[in-house]
């Protein structure tokens, strides 16, 4: 069988085995804990101590909640990440044997994210390097030991960037002159009338 | 040393000074190869001819002053060195200009851009973004250090914005 939310692939055993733990908690639980697992993927960060409150009737071990979270989590982002809608998304969790109102409690969730989720992950999607601020100054040189007359003005840059592998950022300075400061805006507009066109 | 620069034809010492002008600009250093002199004697007319050049842009001397230099050491092609000078004055100034700006500093030597569309990734399927990725060949003592980054709708709007704002105070400047 393949899934559509798991990208048109077979269902990882482990997701098989996991659904069935889901199913030995109440619907509503599940739903509060999906609410919890969403969270995580959103960034916001996760309860640990509701989620183990959540589960503590069904008996869960660590395991369990382990498990539990992480086949949530795998659910929702790999639906996300395929763009398949809810109603999809709960027949295809009824046939790997979820019980209807555990479906609809997490289709539920999942479709009041969707989109939020997907920004989310398309957020996080690799990016070689991100620009984090800007800034200039215009400074006019009027004399230097190579030319008694200068008076040119020339534009100071600082960019600070954060890297494709560190998290860090980084900083880069750079003097440019007038003329080339100018192309260069003029060649970043251009890109940026390309980059609109394309939307 | 002005017995040498005398000792040559007015086609070569015109050559001559041009490789003078071209080596002041940055480009390739020149070799002995006109002259039959000794090593002292065509170093010395080197740095004779490097420094009249360079002073007489850098301070802006008038042509007079050339002159009065020129038959002060003797030269007696003060004609070809001053048409030299003349024809390439704006070159030297423009170089002089390039290394006014890079004392101190990094510049910017050289800049490329690339657009391209982002398709997909491992997080989510259709990922539809566009990119645009930003090159600099940024100059730090003499060595030229690339640098990149990626910039997204957002960061490039952000950029431009910036950039702008200075771009006003450019123009008020020239106006």
């Amino acid at each position: 069988m393949r899934f559509r939310f798991c990208g048109d692939l077979d269902c990882p055993d482990w997701v098989l085995a996991e659904i069935s733990t889901l199913a030995k908690i109440s619907s509503v639980k599940m739903k509060l804990l999906c609410a919890q697992v969403m969270k995580d993927l959103l960034g916001e960060g996760i309860d640990y101590e509701k989620v183990s409150k959540l589960t503590a009737d069904a008996k869960f071990e660590s395991g369990d909640i382990k498990a539990s979270i992480a086949v949530l989590a795998f659910i929702l982002s790999s639906a996300a990440k395929h763009d398949v809608d809810s109603e999809s998304l709960s027949s295809e969790l009824q046939q790997l044997g979820l019980p209807k109102e555990h479906t609809t409690g997490l289709c539920k969730s999942y479709e009041d994210k969707h989109t939020a989720l997907q920004d989310k992950l398309r957020e996080t999607s690799l990016r070689l390097g991100r620009l984090e601020e800007v800034s200039w100054r215009v400074d006019y040189t009027l004399s230097s030991s190579q030319l008694k007359q200068v008076n040119q003005p020339v534009v100071q840059l600082k960019l600070q960037t954060q890297g494709a592998e560190s998290r860090s950022s980084e900083t880069t300075v750079v003097s440019v002159s007038a003329d080339k400061f100018r192309v260069l805006l003029t060649e970043l507009k251009q890109a940026q009338t390309m980059m609109d066109a394309l939307q | 040393m002005a017995a040498v620069l005398s000792s040559v034809s007015d086609t070569d010492c015109k050559k001559l000074c041009h490789r003078v002008v071209d080596s002041l600009c940055g480009q390739t250093p020149i070799h002995k190869q006109i002259l039959s002199c000794s090593n002292q004697e065509w170093l010395d007319l080197l740095n004779f001819l490097t420094s009249l050049f360079h002073k007489t842009v850098a301070e802006n001397h008038s042509e007079d002053k050339v002159l009065a230099e020129l038959s002060e050491a003797g030269v007696s092609q003060s004609g070809i060195v001053l048409d030299v000078l003349r024809s390439r004055k704006e070159e030297i100034r423009q170089s002089l200009l390039d290394r006014t700006l890079s004392i101190s500093s990094t510049t910017l030597q050289d800049f490329d851009w690339q657009l391209k569309l982002a398709l997909s990734s491992d997080k989510i399927a259709s990922l539809n973004t566009a990119l645009l990725t930003l090159s600099l060949d940024v100059r730090e003592n003499g060595v030229l250090k690339p640098f990149s980054i990626e910039l997204n709708r957002k960061e490039l709007a952000m950029l431009i914005t910036s950039l702008e704002n200075a771009n006003k105070v450019l123009l008020q400047l020239k106006g």
